[in-house]
């Protein structure tokens, strides 16, 4: 209360105005001053400063959460309208449904206390989830993780990722102790997530195997007492890893390709060397927005997005984006720091540490820091269930918080 | 509580991870962009050309030697009304295979980059090149050398601009041309790319000996006599005289006149490597500076050097190896009392309404010998033009200074050499000619080749 009286929480909303403004007035002008370019901008700014409002008013718990994804989101649609209008409308319509799926996880994991009892359940659908998109899955650019369903398509991997967290979160909030079939609920942790990457391998998305196991081992890191386990994990992966490289071609390739993509531009490279020269041409304030060639970068409005940001806003808009996502991992962090529920303070906990590797991976791919794996930036790419998917997240943590601010008995438990 | 410290670490690792992430994007930016971002594969770079009218290249009178037309759909071409006269100079600019010389040294300027003029849909005009070189000169020159292999240089001594530069065989430079023929071009046995005046690395032969008459000078042995016995004999080394002759007792001055290897050889020998190497440094060969060409800088080729070694040197063979645009250098630098200039092809730079952007100013590049050398030796190439090998440059009513050379090299035929300026009392033009595997000797078939480009430059003025 002392803080929404001093009034601080204004200045950082200020900030979302004045880049709405700008940025689409920017946009607007390069474009021969298309009106309708200005009343996306003013739209989705008064739509976000209303989310925002409600998050206040109605006092759901942190407020910078939904600031900084606010921001994110902005940057993005300004990016994906430059890109190509359509589109930015498109992602304006799943920008609404993510706010609606934000307040209703927000309402259902708040009033819901059974979630840390229910680890078969997050099993069971993850892996139903996974054999449909294997038995009815579409082939997208190399990896079969689509589903259609009514044709709409859906990229499953991103609900499993949420579904894997929450099933991590039932054993290592230790509600759930009794083996089953005489196997201790840790070994069906670990076996539950082998399968889970198994499945993905089948997809070939290298990027969300890599999210869900940095998630698991660092979740190992924090709960469990000796290193032995940790260890033994780390083996098991290291040697798959170097199976994996000596015998997947794709793997190979990747490697190779991050270690000298020069030799190679014109196939292999393409990719990873368009995103390079976007970034190299943008130099630190880029060439403007809208003065770019961004549409030179193949994947530009998903993966490679953080490419075409910097092309056009400059290094400093792409370390703009980077702090981002460095402050919100860190709000998420207090969040499951202050979480005095264990259940709530490992599924914040495990959605922080997919928030942060997720960007990180896909981030350190495109500037060729790591070698490239496929994913979208959460609220930055396109696509609906990239969106969605992130807005769950969001909603959960915010009800997370909001338990912590208005003390765990009023909350539904 | 044992998780929330756990939960610590496991923060601190994440703000590593987006700290290193941050560190790597500057990084990139501050050390690999540029390089990136002029990679050919880099589509951008033509982009903002298509913004830009590309400007012009003029010589030094005004002439146009390169331009950009539009055409009725709003397309550039690039266009060289000189054909493939300046194809060493101004280079090629194609969207296929990029740009060279002038074309890509001076690009962003072409561009008019660093024009902070606000432009909304316009086309922005880029700015002007205005070469130190001489159509009419350049022209002639071209006809002198007649389509046999080589180069000719000819630059004003007193302030280093380059009046003419030819180089041959040379390419059609036009774009439709360059992605017609870039294979044939590129796979030539007579590399048509290579800029022989500024990027060819030839033995300078008996040319060199300017170089040891100036250390000779230094070192006190102008007066000496010498008897030359047509052969000169030191270990298993053996030189022999042009035609083997023999010149009995002579002096310096005759000795550089009739270019006696033997004379030539001994003083190299005596003086030593470490003089022959430190006079070879202070007329800048194998030193770089910056040129508005990619250039060789030429190399004396010895890590360690004997004194027979140094004896091959001091007439310009061994493995000693120079351009013709260093070879214009060392005469210009004599010319002009020991001071060399620093050769330069772009005189200004303008926008399209005459404002001056960028303006070369004549600049000293170093002081290889005093004036006292370089008079003595002026004094040399000009009883080599009036009575020794270099006659065939004889201009009359003017005193030319000059030397041939007639440079051994991997085949049977030796390259054709003459460097020389005129007129000697207050030089105007200073010359390097080069006929490469030319067979012949320097004073009959390079020199008229340096004689007529001399007289037509001072015909001109």
């Amino acid at each position: 209360m002392q803080r929404l009286k001093k009034g601080n929480y204004k200045l950082p909303a200020y900030l979302l105005v004045i880049m709405n403004i700008l940025g689409f007035g920017l946009l607007c002008m390069a474009n021969n001053f298309d009106p309708n370019i200005m009343y996306i901008g003013l739209g989705i700014m008064a739509f976000l400063l209303l989310v925002y409002c409600i998050v206040v008013v109605c006092r759901m718990g942190d407020k910078f959460l939904i600031l900084i994804a606010s921001m994110l989101i902005t940057i993005g649609l300004l990016m994906l309208c430059r890109l190509n209008l359509k589109m930015g409308v498109r992602q304006i319509i799943w920008i609404g449904l993510g706010v609606i799926v934000f307040f209703t996880s927000y309402c259902i994991y708040y009033n819901i206390w059974f979630w840390d009892k229910m680890w078969f359940v997050y099993l069971g659908l993850g892996t139903v989830l996974f054999i449909m998109t294997l038995t009815l899955g579409q082939k997208v650019s190399g990896s079969t993780n689509w589903l259609s369903i009514a044709g709409i398509y859906f990229q499953p991997s991103e609900i499993t990722k949420i579904l894997y967290v929450m099933f991590l979160s039932c054993y290592y909030s230790k509600s759930w102790e009794y083996p089953v079939l005489k196997i201790k609920p840790k070994y069906i942790t670990a076996m539950g997530t082998y399968l889970f990457i198994l499945f993905l391998v089948m997809q070939r998305d290298w990027g969300t195997i890599l999210v869900l196991f940095l998630i698991y081992i660092f979740m190992i890191y924090i709960y469990e007492n000796g290193f032995g386990f940790l260890a033994a994990n780390f083996m098991l992966a290291a040697v798959t890893a170097l199976l994996g490289y000596k015998f997947l071609y794709h793997i190979r390739v990747r490697v190779s390709v991050w270690l000298d993509p020069w030799s190679d531009i014109a196939n292999k490279g393409y990719q990873i060397t368009q995103s390079l020269f976007a970034i190299a041409s943008g130099g630190y304030f880029g060439r403007g927005l809208g003065n770019g060639s961004p549409s030179y970068i193949p994947e530009v409005h998903t993966d490679f997005i953080f490419a075409a940001i910097c092309e056009e806003m400059g290094v400093f808009g792409g370390a703009a984006v980077i702090i981002l996502f460095f402050l919100l991992s860190y709000r998420c962090f207090k969040i499951a720091l202050g979480a005095k529920n264990p259940f709530n303070k490992a599924v914040g906990v495990g959605l922080t540490l997919m928030f942060a590797f997720q960007t990180f991976i896909i981030i350190g791919g495109v500037i060729k820091f790591i070698p490239l794996t496929g994913i979208t930036v959460p609220f930055v790419s396109y696509g609906g269930t990239s969106i969605i998917a992130s807005f769950i997240s969001l909603g959960i943590m915010q009800a997370i918080s909001a338990k912590e601010v208005r003390g765990e008995k009023r909350a539904g438990k | 509580m044992r998780e929330n410290k756990r939960i610590i670490h496991v923060l601190i690792v994440i703000s590593i991870l987006f700290l290193s992430l941050l560190t790597y994007l500057l990084y990139f930016n501050m050390f690999r962009a540029e390089e990136v971002a002029l990679n050919s594969y880099n589509r951008r770079q033509w982009d903002e050309e298509r913004y830009v009218k590309r400007g012009s290249i003029y010589d030094c009178e005004g002439i146009v030697l390169a331009e950009t037309v539009i055409g009725d759909d709003n397309s550039q071409t690039r266009r060289y009304p000189k054909g493939r006269l300046y194809s060493h100079i101004i280079g090629y600019y194609s969207k296929v295979y990029g740009k060279s010389m002038l074309e890509m040294k001076y690009d962003s300027m072409l561009l008019g980059k660093g024009d902070i003029s606000l432009s909304f849909g316009e086309l922005k005009e880029g700015y002007d090149l205005n070469l130190t070189i001489n159509h009419k000169l350049q022209e002639y020159a071209y006809n002198q050398m007649n389509s046999r292999s080589g180069a000719a240089v000819a630059m004003n001594p007193q302030t280093g601009e380059i009046l003419a530069m030819v180089s041959l065989p040379d390419f059609d430079p036009t774009p439709e041309a360059i992605e017609r023929d870039w294979n044939n071009i590129v796979e030539k046995e007579n590399s048509p790319l290579l800029s022989r005046a500024v990027q060819g690395a030839y033995p300078p032969g008996s040319t060199y000996k300017i170089v040891t008459a100036a250390a000779a000078f230094e070192e006190g042995r102008n007066n000496e006599e010498f008897n030359d016995t047509g052969k000169f004999e030191q270990g298993s080394l053996t030189v022999d005289n042009f035609n083997s002759k023999a010149y009995g007792k002579i002096n310096l001055k005759k000795g550089f006149a009739v270019s006696s290897n033997f004379v030539f050889c001994t003083l190299g020998y005596e003086m030593g490597a470490e003089k022959m190497k430190n006079i070879t440094e202070r007329f800048y060969i194998g030193k770089d500076f910056d040129f508005d060409l990619p250039m060789n800088t030429g190399t004396i080729g010895y890590k360690s050097m004997n004194s027979s070694d140094s004896a091959l040197v001091a007439i310009g063979q061994g493995k000693l190896l120079t351009s013709p645009l260093q070879m214009a250098m060392i005469t210009s630098c004599v010319a002009n009392g020991g001071n060399m200039m620093k050769p330069y092809l772009v005189d200004s730079v303008t926008t399209d309404n005459g404002y001056v952007v960028k303006k070369n100013r004549p600049q000293s590049l170093a002081l290889p010998i005093s004036e006292n050398c370089a008079d003595y030796v002026k004094e040399l190439m000009v009883e080599t033009v009036k009575t020794g090998t270099g006659r065939n440059a004889q201009i009359s009513g003017v005193t030319v200074a000059g030397k041939t050379g007639t440079a051994e090299n991997e085949t049977e035929k030796s390259h054709a050499w003459f460097v020389g300026f005129a007129p000697s009392e207050n030089p105007k033009i200073a010359v390097a000619v080069i006929l490469e595997y030319d067979g012949g000797e320097g004073g009959v078939h390079a020199a008229p080749i340096a004689k007529n480009i001399m007289s037509k430059y001072l015909s001109l003025k």
